[in-house]
């Protein structure tokens, strides 16, 4: 008969192990990558390493291929102190799974190098059923509801594009919206500025926006930025947020969006109209191009890019 | 109606950029005619002479936007938000 410590030995043999630093290396490089905490539900909940998905070392086996679809997918193993998912990686392994790796020291050894942990708040009942269809999806599921509640997001422009990106992010619980527009509502703008109604005529966008938000889901924080983005205030401004949604409606925002995003390392929603062509892309800073890597100087008046 | 479209999709994107989840528009232009009733979608490259994400960028903070700057000389009245 084998004793453990036999068991963990050979495990080691075949599961490489890796540090908090080389893991966290892995997690911001943002390569295909699974990180899977094997350990009970409730140290899961009491602090996590965030992204990773909480499969217990007894469902291991028949769910792992529903959390890590490619067996050629580095899996990062973790649980409180590396044993017990050396061993579990070492199973991982024998079903396939090529590229396998223990973080040496578990959950323990991260938490005490500083890397950052993510704690569970519990959700209230009101919200597990305001968002109990967002469970139903595979890719969304608590986990990924959670992250949204937690998620900052900046709409430059609360007009017809920020109306619409605005009124979908607060309904499916964005945690924290800023919402970004110095001008007040005009009767030319209710045609398609959805957010705001007749009786908001010459008050400011951002108050009528609030209003809507919040009675829409008041679970969301709203944060009204009653003034244009302009070069001095643009890198205070999206610092505090994970992403920026620009719904701008002039070049120069456009211009200015692009380059304060791509120096500060924020991915930036893009998207504009005219008259009945609409566009949109993703300006993922390092990851694809740019604004100026389309247009590296604004195009001549009229002109419709496509 | 035409910048809902856009909006809901820059919402989509939003929340799988945010779940870090499907295959985000990320060097793909769509494009939509609402009279034809059309998507289309143009691949996007990084311009290695990009003055900002290039190799040998000219663009290192935001002072070309001080007034008056290059960035944008004409505020032409084109795409709309």
């Amino acid at each position: 008969m084998k004793t453990l410590k036999e068991m963990i030995t050979e495990a080691r043999q075949v599961v490489p192990e890796e540090s908090p630093e080389q893991v966290q290396r892995r997690i911001k490089s943002r390569e295909p990558l699974a990180v899977i905490d094997v350990r009970d539900p409730d140290e899961y909940r009491d602090g996590h390493i965030e992204g990773s998905t909480n499969i217990s070392r007894g469902f291991l086996e028949f769910r792992v291929a529903g959390a890590v679809a490619d067996p050629t997918t580095p899996v990062v193993l973790y649980c409180q102190t590396g044993l017990r998912s050396v061993l579990a990686a070492k199973v991982l392994k024998e079903l396939g799974y090529q590229n396998v790796i223990n973080l040496g020291g578990g959950y323990q050894k991260w938490a005490q190098s500083g890397l950052p942990t993510v704690r569970d708040m519990p959700l209230t009942a009101d919200q597990i059923q305001r968002y109990s269809r967002h469970f139903l999806l595979n890719q969304v599921g608590e986990k990924g509801q959670r992250r949204l509640l937690r998620s900052k997001v900046l709409l430059i422009g609360a007009g017809g594009l920020g109306s619409a990106t605005a009124f979908y992010l607060a309904a499916a619980g964005v945690g924290t919206l800023g919402v970004m527009d110095g001008d007040v509502v005009d009767i030319t703008n209710l045609q398609r500025q959805i957010l705001h109604t007749t009786a908001d005529i010459g008050k400011p966008k951002v108050e009528s926006a609030t209003r809507t938000l919040k009675a829409l889901n008041p679970d969301v924080n709203i944060i009204p930025l009653a003034t244009r983005i302009t070069v001095d205030n643009v890198m205070d401004i999206i610092k505090d947020y994970d992403l920026i949604v620009d719904g701008s409606d002039n070049f120069e925002t456009r211009y200015l969006m692009n380059d304060a995003c791509y120096l500060a390392g924020k991915t930036n929603i893009h998207g504009s109209i005219f008259q009945f062509e609409g566009m949109a892309t993703v300006f993922a800073p390092n990851e694809g191009p740019c604004y100026r890597c389309l247009y590296p100087t604004p195009p001549p008046p009229g002109l419709v890019p496509s | 109606m035409l910048p809902g479209v856009v909006g809901t999709i820059q919402a989509t994107e939003a929340v799988k950029v945010l779940l870090g989840i499907g295959e985000p528009l990320v060097g793909r232009l769509l494009t939509y005619d609402a009279l034809g009733m059309r998507f289309r979608e143009v691949k996007l490259r990084r311009d290695p002479n990009c003055p900002l994400c290039g190799t040998s960028p000219t663009i290192k903070d935001l002072s070309i936007h001080m007034t008056g700057g290059a960035a944008c000389e004409a505020t032409p009245a084109g795409h709309a938000g």
